[in-house]
C-alpha cells in the first residue's frame, strides 16, 4: 500500500519536468533528425515525402573543412582553457574563504554578461581604430597596416575568452574539495612545486578536469556568432553553416541534416565520458 | 516491577538484513537505560523504531500501557535528542525549544512560561536569541534536550548525546545528564556504542549484538558476571580460555583444564557437568604479578610467564605475558609493585595468579 | 612552505584577460569618440542617445517579461525536479536526471534549432509564447542543479525532528524543509532571469516579429556603425545590474 502511495508521489513529482523536457527537448531533437530525410519546400517548410538527397547534398567533401575547422578550433580553446584553469582553480582553492569568494565572483561576473556584449567588446578593441590595435602599433608590436579582426586568431582569441568560465567553475568546484594536505605530503617526499602539482593536484582533480573539457569542447562546437562576427569568411565553423541555411536559405531540411552531424560530433565525446566514468567507478569499487 | 516502556517480540528486517531480530525487554518508569553495541547492532534502528520513524515488521512497542506500534512520531509521547542535535538553523535557540508546544498549540503563555523555564534548567537563558550555529557544541547538546523535555515526553530518547563532543566536554556533560535526568525524573534511553558511557548513565544496559539482546543488567553485574563473551570483550577487557572441566566441586566451583596453564579453579554461573568444553574469562586487573611462586594455597591459581610488552599509562600499566601458546594481558596498579618487589621488565620471567571467584565461565559451549 | 608564484600570476592574468574588454568597454561609454582608440574627452552624450532610443526600451521590456515568467515557470518544475531526483532511486529517476544533465551540454544552436524545427512542423506562430518555452527548456536545467545543491546540503534528520516534536508531514515540510531551501530555490531563479535576459542564439530562432528581445536588439544595432558608442552605453548599464544580480544571488547562496 505505502509502495502505491510512494510510486504515486514520485510520478507525480517527477511528471511535470520529465513532461515538459519530453515535449521540448526530446522530441525537437527527433524532429531535427526525421526531418533531415525530408525534402524542402519552396516556402521555408517541410515538404511531404521521403528523402536522402540532402544527406548527400551534405556529403559534399566541400563540408569536410568546415567540420575539421570546427573540431580544431574547439579543441584549441579546451586546450588553452584547461591550462589557463588549471592554475587558476589551484590558487582560487587555497586562498582564504574572503579572498575565495571575491575570485569566484569575479569570475562569474564575466560568465553573466550578456553574451553579445562580451563579443561585441572584443571586436571594438580588436577594431583597426580600437584601442588594443593602436596600442600594438604604437609598441612596434604589429604592423601599421595589421588586421587584427575577421581571422582565426580572433575567431580563437574570443572563443578562449566565452568559454573561460565554464573551464574555471568545474575545476574549481573540484579543487575545493581537494585535500591540500595531499601538496604537503608530496612536498615532504620530496617532490617539487611542479611534480606536487602534475602528479598528486591533477590526478586529484581529474574529474574536474574531464568535465571542464567536456564543457568547453562541447560549448565551442556549437558556436556561430562568434565566427560571424570577429571571423572572416574562411572562418565558418558548423554552426554558422546551419545559421545560414535556416535564416539565409530557409532549407529547414538542410539545417537538419548538419544539426544532426553536429549532435553526433557532440554526443562522441560525451559518450567516452559516460562510459570511462562507468568502467573508472567499477574499477574503484572492486 | 513496572513495565513502563515494554519492546515486545520486535523484528525489523531491511531487505534481507535483520537489523532487529526478536528484542523484547522492559524498562521501569524514571530509569536511565542503555542500548550498548557496536554499530550496526540494530540500536538505533530499534530506538527510531521506539521514536516511530521506523516500523516494526512484528512485535508491538508499548508505553504506559499504551500500544504505540503504528503511531505516527509526532503522536507518541516520546521526544528524541539526535545525535547531531538536528537543531533547526533557521530559528533561534527560543524558537527551537517553543517548536514541539508550538505544533500542539499551546496558549502562548504556557508557551513562554515553559520554555523559559526549561532554557533556565539547561542554563542557556542568556543564549535564548542566538542562531544554533553560534552556540558551542555542548550548548547545542544542551538545547536539544531542553527542546525535547519541554514537551514532557514520558520517555526521552537520546542517540549518540555525548559522541559529537570532546573528551572534557563529554565528561562535563555526563554529570549534567545524570543531574538533569534526577531532575525531570523523565524514563531516559540511551543509545551509545560507548561502554564507559553507559556505565556512568544508566541503571541498566542492554547490550546488543547482531541485532539480539545478549544480556540486560546493571552495569556491575554486566561487567563482573557476563553471559557471553561478546559482552565481556564489549564491557571492559578479557583474558579468554577454552578448557575441559575435569573436576565438578561444591559451590559450583569447578576445575578446568586449560592446554599449556594447568588446571586452574573457577567459579561457575550455570550447570555443568564433567568432561564439558567451556570459555573461562579473567579481567586484566584481576590478575596478580609476582616474581615468585605465591605461597600457593590450594584455591589460589598460579602459573608462570615471560613479559613480552609493557605499556604505561599513568595511572595504571599493562602486561602481555606468554604463557605455553597463551598471550595473557595483566594490569597493575602502579603501587602494587612498590611494596618491596621490583618491576619485571621485558623478558622477565613472573608469576601470575588469580583467585577462583575472579575466573569466571562465559560461554557453554557443547561439548563435542 | 614556498610557494610558487606561478599559479597566482597566471589568476591575476586570467582575472585581466576576463575584464580588460569590460573595463576598455565601460569606458568607452563615457568617451567622446566615436570608435573609442584614444580618449576625447568625458561625455553624457551616449547615455542621453541610448534614453531616446525607445525601441531599447521596449525591448527591454519585453525580455524582462519573458525572463521573469520564464524563470519563475523554471524555479517552480525545478525545485519538482530536484527534490524528486533526491528523493527517490529508481529508473525513473535515471531517465530524468539524463534529460535533466542534456540540456546543459546541448549546444544552443541545436536547442534553437530544434525548437525551431518543433514549430515550424506543428504549425505554431512563433512569437512570446515560443520564446517563453524555450526559455524555460534551458533554465529548467539550470533551476534543479542548484536546487539539487541545496538539497544535498539539507540534513534530513531536521524533518524528522520536527515530527518527533509533534509536526505533521505537511507542517514539517512547510516549517523546516520550506524555509531552509528557499534561498536556494531563488538563487536558481535568479541564475534562470540571468540566462534568459542574456540569451541570443536560442531567441534569435524562435523569435517572431515584434519579439525582438533586448539581446536581439543590440545584435542588430551592432550591424549599424551609428549606434555603436550607445551600444558601449547600454552595456555598461547592462554590466552593472548583472553584477548587482549575481552579488545578490551570492548573498543568498551563503545564507543559512
Amino acid at each position: 500500500m505505502s509502495t502505491d502511495r510512494q510510486s504515486s508521489k514520485q510520478w507525480l513529482l517527477t511528471l511535470p519536468s520529465l513532461a515538459w523536457l519530453g515535449v521540448f527537448f526530446v522530441i525537437p531533437a527527433i524532429l531535427v533528425i526525421v526531418t533531415a530525410f525530408r525534402p524542402a519546400d519552396l516556402h521555408g517548410g517541410v515538404g511531404a515525402g521521403w528523402t536522402m538527397a540532402t544527406v548527400h547534398e551534405v556529403s559534399d567533401p566541400a563540408y569536410l573543412p568546415i567540420l575539421w575547422r570546427t573540431v580544431w578550433f574547439s579543441g584549441v580553446t579546451t586546450l588553452v582553457c584547461l591550462a589557463l584553469s588549471l592554475p587558476m582553480a589551484f590558487q582560487m582553492a587555497r586562498v582564504g574563504p574572503l579572498m575565495r569568494q571575491v575570485l569566484l565572483l569575479l569570475v562569474v561576473i564575466p560568465f553573466l554578461s550578456n553574451f553579445l556584449i562580451r563579443i561585441f567588446a572584443w571586436k571594438s578593441l580588436l577594431h583597426p581604430e580600437g584601442p588594443l590595435t593602436r596600442l600594438l602599433i604604437w609598441l612596434h608590436f604589429i604592423p601599421e597596416d595589421a588586421m587584427l579582426l575577421n581571422n582565426a586568431g580572433a575567431v580563437l582569441l574570443v572563443l578562449i575568452y566565452t568559454q573561460l568560465p565554464f573551464a574555471i567553475l568545474p575545476l574549481y568546484a573540484a579543487a575545493e574539495k581537494f585535500d591540500f594536505g595531499l601538496l604537503d605530503a608530496a612536498r615532504d617526499l620530496g617532490a617539487g612545486p611542479w611534480r606536487s602539482f602534475s602528479k598528486v593536484f591533477v590526478p586529484g582533480v581529474w574529474r574536474g578536469i574531464v568535465s571542464a573539457a567536456v564543457m568547453v569542447f562541447v560549448c565551442s562546437l556549437g558556436q556561430y556568432v562568434i565566427p560571424q562576427m570577429v571571423g572572416g569568411a574562411s572562418d565558418e565553423m558548423l554552426g554558422s553553416k546551419i545559421a545560414q541555411r535556416v535564416f539565409s536559405d530557409r532549407n529547414l531540411p538542410h539545417a537538419s541534416v548538419l544539426a544532426a552531424g553536429l549532435m553526433l560530433v557532440v554526443l562522441v565525446p560525451m559518450l567516452i565520458v559516460a562510459v570511462w566514468q562507468r568502467f573508472g567507478r567499477k574499477e574503484a569499487v572492486s | 516491577m513496572d513495565d513502563f516502556l515494554v519492546i515486545d517480540h520486535v523484528t525489523k528486517s531491511f531487505g534481507s538484513h535483520r537489523a532487529v531480530d526478536d528484542v523484547s525487554l522492559s524498562v521501569a518508569q524514571g530509569e536511565a537505560f542503555s542500548l550498548l553495541g557496536p554499530s550496526g547492532c540494530g540500536k538505533t534502528t530499534l530506538l527510531r523504531m521506539i521514536a516511530g520513524f521506523e516500523r516494526p515488521d512484528s512485535g508491538r512497542i508499548l508505553v504506559g500501557g499504551q500500544d504505540i506500534t503504528t503511531l505516527p512520531p509526532e503522536q507518541r509521547p516520546v521526544n528524541t535528542v539526535f545525535q547531531n542535535y538536528a537543531l533547526f538553523p533557521h530559528l533561534s535557540v527560543w524558537e527551537n525549544v517553543a517548536f514541539g508546544l508550538r505544533m500542539s498549540r499551546r496558549p502562548r503563555e504556557e508557551i513562554r512560561s515553559g520554555v523559559d523555564r526549561m532554557l533556565e534548567l539547561v542554563r542557556l537563558g542568556e543564549q535564548a536569541r542566538k542562531r544554533p550555529a553560534q552556540l558551542s557544541g555542548g550548548q547545542r547538546q544542551r538545547v536539544a534536550i531542553a527542546r525535547a523535555l519541554v514537551n514532557r515526553p514520558q520517555v526521552l530518547l537520546l542517540d549518540e548525546p555525548l559522541a559529537a563532543l570532546d573528551l572534557k566536554l563529554r565528561q562535563h556533560m555526563l554529570m549534567e545528564l545524570n543531574t538533569i535526568h534526577e531532575q525531570v525524573g523523565t524514563t531516559f534511553i540511551y543509545v551509545t556504542h560507548d561502554q564507559g558511557e553507559a556505565m556512568s548513565l544508566s541503571d541498566r544496559i542492554a547490550v546488543m549484538n547482531a541485532g539480539k539482546v545478549e544480556q540486560i543488567d546493571s552495569p556491575e553485574h554486566l561487567y563482573e558476571t557476563p553471559r557471553s563473551s561478546f559482552v565481556a570483550t564489549f564491557i571492559g577487557d578479557a583474558n579468554f580460555f577454552t578448557g575441559t572441566v575435569v573436576e565438578l566441586q561444591h559451590e559450583g566451583y569447578v576445575r578446568v583444564m586449560v592446554e599449556g596453564l594447568g588446571s586452574p579453579l573457577v567459579l561457575s554461573n550455570g550447570t555443568i557437568s564433567s568432561h564439558q568444553t567451556l570459555r573461562l574469562m579473567v579481567r586484566p586487573e584481576k590478575i596478580s604479578l609476582t616474581l615468585k611462586r605465591p605461597l600457593s594455597g590450594d584455591r589460589v591459581n598460579a602459573f608462570a610467564g615471560v613479559v613480552e610488552d609493557i605499556a604505561y599509562f599513568g595511572s595504571h600499566t599493562r602486561y602481555r605475558i606468554r604463557a605455553g601458546e597463551h598471550h595473557i594481558i595483566a594490569q597493575l596498579q602502579r603501587s602494587r609493585f612498590s611494596g618491596g618487589e621490583i618491576a619485571p621488565e621485558r623478558g622477565a620471567e613472573v608469576w601470575m595468579s588469580f583467585h577462583p571467584d575472579e575466573g569466571r565461565v562465559v560461554l557453554l559451549e557443547d561439548a563435542a | 612552505m614556498r610557494r610558487s608564484w606561478l599559479p597566482s600570476l597566471i589568476t591575476l592574468a586570467v582575472i585581466v584577460f576576463l575584464f580588460a574588454p569590460l573595463v576598455v568597454l565601460v569606458a568607452n561609454s563615457f568617451n567622446a569618440s566615436r570608435f573609442g582608440g584614444e580618449w576625447e574627452g568625458f561625455t553624457w552624450n551616449w547615455y542621453e542617445k541610448l534614453w531616446e532610443a525607445d525601441e531599447v526600451w521596449e525591448s527591454l521590456w519585453i525580455t524582462v517579461k519573458i525572463a521573469l515568467s520564464a524563470s519563475f515557470t523554471a524555479m517552480i518544475l525545478g525545485t519538482l525536479a530536484a527534490y524528486a531526483l533526491h528523493r527517490f532511486r529508481s529508473w525513473l529517476q535515471d531517465v530524468h536526471s539524463l534529460l535533466i544533465t542534456l540540456p546543459l551540454v546541448m549546444p544552443d544552436i541545436l536547442m534553437g534549432m530544434s525548437l525551431l524545427a518543433l514549430f515550424v512542423l506543428t504549425g505554431v506562430e512563433t512569437g512570446l509564447l515560443t520564446i517563453w518555452i524555450a526559455h524555460v527548456t534551458f533554465c529548467l536545467s539550470f533551476v534543479t542543479m542548484v536546487v539539487l545543491g541545496r538539497l544535498q546540503d539539507f540534513d534530513f534528520t531536521l524533518i524528522d525532528a520536527a515530527r518527533d516534536l509533534g509536526a505533521t508531514r505537511v507542517q514539517a515540510l512547510k516549517k523546516v524543509l520550506l524555509p531552509l531551501l528557499l534561498p536556494g530555490v531563488l538563487a536558481g531563479g535568479l541564475l534562470a532571469f540571468t540566462l534568459s535576459i542574456d540569451d541570443y542564439v536560442i531567441t534569435f530562432f524562435v523569435s517572431g516579429p515584434g519579439t525582438t528581445t533586448l539581446p536581439l536588439r543590440v545584435a542588430s544595432m551592432m550591424k549599424t556603425s551609428r549606434s555603436l558608442p550607445v551600444i558601449n552605453a547600454l552595456s555598461t548599464l547592462l554590466i552593472a545590474s548583472t553584477f548587482i544580480l549575481a552579488a545578490l544571488s551570492f548573498r543568498l547562496q551563503r545564507r543559512a
